[in-house]
């Protein structure tokens, strides 16, 4: 699983990750030493793209960017080996879950849930959607960093797998399902909380739609993924995969 | 001596080849987290054309371009002590911040469908000709040129549309037709070897 996160090397160095798997990566390169030197001469590498980008700039940028530093007090030296310990440190509380939300393709969650918010609010202010996809990137990163944070993954009745992972102290859970069959025409994947038996929708998801947030899992001691008709039903019909929250 | 040979990395390589004024930057770039203000304007001078290039680029807006250059060139004067020399030079340091700036910039503007869009609409354009306004034959970018050229067309399409264009491995998986593991593969083994080409280094 180091190898495949360490894949993401080059796209790291162009920054085309997104947040999870940059905080992710950054981590893995914490611990590693020869990752990191590969790492610092592909940023060095990409930054060389910038020698084919000239462009003179405005002519009052100069007098505003220097009056700007004027005003504008700098970090003391010493910011960086804080710095250093900061990463240290979120390294280790990451060290439980990140080995094994990545070997699940969790890390691609975040991403995912951002482009199906952005996909889906396109014709509203794009402005109130990117803002919603960050929140909703955001509350899953938290889901996964969160220090109970437990992943538990099975596999489908169908094909694929379904993976969840819940936190108890942030009351939520993240859920993705990889590789499992397209639902079909009118119809649709939907989510369930289970209590005891008994069975609460959780949310439909939406065409293409493979990870979601689950906000309030109360007092769950599972999750169920469903095949139902669109648009969603009270009760399961047909249940592809249920994970056991205990 | 022909212009291949001096392209190709080498201890006794001529010295106008190396990145451009690299020492230059990394003096300036050092007095600059000491509170140096003149050397800031002399640092100022010697990337501030590159820094707002690099922006406007992958904003392709040039007024969010200057407002996003001037925060990367604010930010190098608040955060120049956290430079660190044995990770790479002072220029690498100081575009790194540049191109994260912009693509975050871009991503939060943006809605990825349209920028896949975009993309795709222009996608016949070779990449790294769009925005360079001034046509200057500088030996460093007929490097950076010739090098990119040296790659294979998946490995050059991967890293310009991520580096010029913003865009994440996802949505160069999309534009391209390719599948991620592919792509994210293509992005690093075309990096080693743009590395090799440039004779890029880090202490």
């Amino acid at each position: 699983m180091t190898d495949d996160i360490h894949t993401l090397a080059g796209a790291y160095a162009l920054d085309a990750v997104n947040d999870i798997e940059r905080a992710a990566f950054t981590r893995h390169v914490a611990g590693c030493e020869s990752c990191a030197q590969e790492v610092a001469e592909l940023r060095a590498t990409a930054a060389r793209l910038a020698d084919a980008t000239w462009s003179a700039p405005p002519p009052g940028m100069r007098a505003a960017v220097l009056a700007r530093a004027t005003r504008t007090r700098q970090e003391a030296p010493g910011a960086r080996e804080r710095d250093r310990t900061a990463v240290a440190a979120a390294q280790r509380r990451w060290r439980r879950w990140t080995a094994a939300a990545v070997a699940a393709g969790i890390i691609a969650v975040g991403g995912a849930a951002a482009s199906y918010a952005i996909q889906e609010q396109r014709v509203r202010d794009e402005r109130a959607a990117a803002e919603e996809a960050r929140a909703e990137a955001a509350a899953i990163q938290d889901v996964l960093r969160a220090p109970d944070a437990t992943l538990r993954r099975h596999a489908a009745s169908t094909s694929g797998t379904v993976t969840v992972v819940d936190a108890p102290s942030r009351d939520a859970a993240v859920v993705l399902l990889d590789a499992l069959p397209t639902p079909g025409a009118h119809k649709a994947y939907q989510l369930w909380l289970g209590h005891g038996g008994a069975m609460t929708s959780a949310g439909v998801l939406a065409a293409g739609q493979t990870s979601a947030l689950i906000p309030r899992l109360g007092n769950a001691d599972a999750v169920g993924v469903s095949l139902e008709p669109a648009g969603g039903s009270a009760q399961p019909t047909d249940v592809v995969g249920l994970v056991a929250l205990t | 001596m022909g212009d291949r040979a001096r392209w190709e990395p080498g201890p006794d390589r001529p010295r106008a080849v190396d990145a451009p004024h690299a020492d230059d930057a990394d003096v300036l770039l050092r007095a600059v987290a000491r509170g140096d203000e003149s050397a800031f304007a002399r640092l100022y001078d010697l990337v501030a054309a590159r820094v707002f290039g690099l922006v406007r680029r992958v904003l392709r807006d040039p007024a969010q371009a200057e407002e996003v250059t001037q925060e990367v060139l604010v930010e190098i004067w608040r955060t120049a002590a956290r430079f660190d020399p044995t990770r790479g030079s002072a220029t690498s340091w100081m575009f790194t911040i540049a191109h994260r700036r912009a693509v975050d910039r871009v991503r939060a503007e943006q809605a990825a469908a349209d920028r896949v869009r975009r993309a795709a609409a222009s996608a016949a354009d070779t990449p790294y000709d769009e925005v360079v306004e001034r046509a200057t034959a500088r030996l460093e970018q007929q490097q950076v040129r010739h090098c990119l050229d040296a790659l294979t067309e998946l490995q050059r399409e991967a890293i310009t549309l991520a580096y010029y264009g913003g865009y994440t491995y996802r949505e160069v998986a999309e534009l391209l037709d390719a599948g991620l593991p592919t792509v994210k593969t293509r992005m690093r083994d075309g990096l080693i070897r743009l590395r090799d080409c440039l004779g890029v280094s880090v202490a």
